[in-house]
This record gives structure tokens, C-alpha cells and sequence, in this order.
């Protein structure tokens, strides 16, 4: 979708749009003029305005709330590859990986 | 099942403001985005909301009150929160951000490139600032246009070209010369705001530009050529015998560049000006002219 859909589905203004594009809280595919958006934009735009209209967060609040957001997804997402990779390893490298975390 | 009342954790006589205190403080607590792994979060989510939009509208709330509506009463929309498309696929790409955890592993440690997100992914460029600064120039120099240069704050030079007819107000965008991007990432723009001075000879009209021009006497009455200054350097004018103080001449595209590529015009305002110090001579020229005493140009 393009800009002015992505707007009418989330409801705000395209000036509202444009500060979260420059802010990078939604970074769009393709360059300038041609932007297009996603499903996940569209539900990131939601979390925004959850941010903003529900909880009270400010401009400044939704930088750090949106940053930190990003890096708990992308460990989580290292975190599985982690457990994916410990799954394929032999029984005997699980237990001893096991008791490494156990402090044993 | 519990009611809104309940959902919320207020009392069944709590004001509209801690009723929207305590649906904050929940919406904070179980937001499924800030619950990523949590599946009951978005359960306790929807029901607080589900709550809130009961007991948020006055009306609503009166109706659930008097038993016209009970707890479901208002549908709510079902949705996807961000969390369902931040794993895998094209978004977790795009919005990746390895900044918390960079510092997993020594640079020579096995796993390093894993946790700083190298593994041919994308890392997360940016672009760089952009700066942002004002210029004064002279009238001359915004008709003119022309290479300039000058100092930035942080002392390095910057050669400017000023496009000739620049506005006042009008920016200057030097793509690439602000901050630099971060992690690759393409460098800012410096931003020149160009405020042009007031001239002390020159007023600018829109794109025509008016000047006054003092004459003699002398040249008033028998006519003759002088030097009149332009925007682009001076220019030889003739002034008809027997011209009065006030007549503007106008130099066709003689004024400030406008936007179409053309120029405004010049209007010259010619002043009669006396001799600084009285002129015996002239004031015996003038007694003995008849004609003198008979013209009143208030009542021509």
C-alpha cells in the first residue's frame, strides 16, 4: 500500500506519517515518492498510537519505547536461533550446555 | 465473568479520570507489543480494552449500569499486533536493531559477527544529520548570484554557488555536506537559509527594484546623459531638457532576476538637488526671470 492508503487505514494525518518516516519509527520500501507499506507497518503504526493516545507516551518516550522494542525482536529472534542450534547438537553437548547455565 | 468494573480494578462509583488512569496503567502492562512472548497478554489486552470502551463513554457506561448492555457490549475489532510480523520475513529486516546486545563476544569470539547481526543481514544504516545555517548576503549579491565562501561554525570552508535572483528566506540544499551517516549510512544535507540586506541605494519592488537618483540643476532644465547604477554595474541614461524633480524613468529588464528566467525592471526616481552652498548668481538668474514669477506649478 501507499502512503495515503496506509493513512486512511491507521486514520491519521500524512503529516503524521512523515515525522515517523523521518523519526525511522516506520520505514518504508522504496525510496522517496514511491514508499510502500506493509501489514507490519500498518500493526507498528498501531503500537504507535497505543503509545501515544493510550498510554500517554510522548515523542521522545515512543523513540526509546520503539528502539528498545526493536531489540528485544531481533534478540528474540537470535535467542531462537540459539535454541534451534542447541537442539541440533548431541545429547551429551545439551547436558553439558545445560549444566554450564545451571552454575553446576 | 468479571465486569468492566472489575477488569479495570475500580470501584462502580470511580470518576472518568481514574477510570482512564487505571486503563493506562493495564494498556502499559499487557500491551502485546511490550509482552512480545507473553500469549495471555494479548487475552488480558483485549479485555481491559474491551472494558474500557464500556466505561469510557459516558452513555455506554450508563447503559451497562441500568443492565441494557452487559460486559461484551461493545465489539471490539480484531487485530494483529507488530509482535506477530517482527520474526522472520521482510519487516524484521527492515526494522532490525542489534544496538542492546553488540557487546555479546569479544571482536575475535566465535560468535561475535552472530550477536552484532553481521551473517549478511542488513545492518541498520542511517542517514546522517542535516545542518542547518543562515547567510546574509547583499541585494548585489542575491541579483548577481555567484561563488562564495564561507565559514561553518565548526570552521571548515564551504563553497557556495548563489543562484542569481535568490529570495530572501529561500534555502540553499547542499546534499551530502551535513553530518555524517551512521553505519553506512548516506551523509545529511546542509541547509542554508539565505537572508538578503536591505540595500542602502536599492529597494526591491517584487521582482522590480526602484532607485533615486539626485541631478542638477542644470541637467533638469538643458537635459543630458548621466550615469545611473544598476544591479549589473552602471548605466549611461538621458535625461530630457525641462524635467522636474520626480519623473521616474523605467530600464526595462534592468531589475531583479525572477523566477522564469527574465528580469524586473528598474525605475529610476529623479531628485533635483540645489548646490549645497546658494549661488549668487543663480539667485540674480532667477529675479531677473519673468516667466518665474508667473508659473505656480500648485495651480498648473
Amino acid at each position: 500500500m501507499n502512503d495515503i492508503e496506509f493513512c486512511r487505514i491507521l486514520e491519521i494525518e500524512t503529516a503524521t506519517l512523515n515525522i515517523w518516516v523521518e523519526e525511522r519509527w516506520i520505514i518504508p520500501v522504496g525510496a522517496d515518492g514511491t514508499s510502500s507499506y506493509g501489514d507490519a507497518d500498518v500493526a507498528r503504526g498501531r503500537l504507535i498510537l497505543d503509545l501515544v493516545r493510550t498510554m500517554g507516551v510522548n515523542e521522545a518516550g515512543v523513540d526509546v519505547v520503539v528502539d528498545l522494542v526493536d531489540q528485544l525482536h531481533t534478540l528474540r529472534e537470535q535467542m531462537r536461533l540459539v535454541m534451534d542450534a542447541i537442539r541440533q547438537q548431541d545429547v551429551t553437548v545439551q547436558r553439558s550446555l545445560r549444566k554450564a547455565l545451571d552454575g553446576r | 465473568m468479571a465486569t468492566p468494573y472489575e477488569t479495570l480494578g475500580v470501584k462502580k462509583d470511580a470518576s472518568q479520570k481514574e477510570i482512564q488512569s487505571a486503563y493506562r496503567k493495564l494498556a502499559k502492562k499487557y500491551h502485546p507489543d511490550l509482552n512480545p512472548g507473553d500469549s495471555a497478554a494479548e487475552q488480558k489486552f483485549k479485555s481491559v480494552s474491551a472494558a474500557y470502551a464500556i466505561l469510557e463513554d459516558v452513555e455506554k457506561r450508563a447503559k451497562f449500569d441500568r443492565g441494557e448492555i452487559d460486559e461484551n457490549g461493545v465489539e471490539q475489532d480484531a487485530r494483529s499486533y507488530y509482535r506477530d510480523y517482527s520474526q522472520g520475513g521482510d519487516a524484521a529486516s527492515r526494522y532490525r536493531n542489534s544496538g542492546g546486545f553488540a557487546d555479546f563476544g569479544d571482536a575475535d569470539d566465535l560468535f561475535s559477527s552472530f550477536f552484532s547481526g553481521a551473517r549478511g543481514r542488513r545492518q541498520q544504516t542511517a542517514r546522517g544529520d542535516d545542518l542547518q545555517f543562515k547567510l546574509e548576503i547583499s541585494l548585489l549579491d542575491a541579483a548577481n548570484g555567484g561563488p562564495k565562501t564561507v565559514t561553518l561554525p565548526g570552521g571548515s570552508p564551504l563553497e557556495l554557488r548563489i543562484p542569481p535572483g535568490v529570495r530572501d528566506g529561500q534555502v540553499l540544499r547542499l546534499r551530502g555536506k551535513g553530518g555524517p551517516g551512521f553505519n553506512g549510512g548516506p551523509d545529511g544535507d546542509t541547509l542554508i537559509e539565505i537572508q538578503v540586506l536591505p540595500d542602502k541605494q536599492f529597494v526591491r519592488d517584487g521582482d522590480n527594484v526602484r532607485v533615486e537618483i539626485p541631478i542638477s540643476v542644470r541637467e533638469a532644465v538643458l537635459g543630458g546623459k548621466i550615469e545611473v547604477p544598476t544591479l549589473s554595474g552602471a548605466v549611461s541614461v538621458t535625461v530630457r531638457a525641462n524635467t522636474s524633480s520626480g519623473r521616474i524613468l523605467r530600464l526595462s529588464g534592468k531589475g531583479f532576476p525572477n523566477r522564469h528566467g527574465g528580469h524586473g525592471d528598474l525605475f529610476v526616481t529623479l531628485k533635483i538637488v540645489l548646490p549645497t552652498t546658494p549661488d549668487p548668481q543663480l539667485e540674480e538668474f532667477m529675479k531677473g526671470w519673468e516667466a518665474g514669477r508667473n508659473f505656480n506649478p500648485r495651480r498648473a
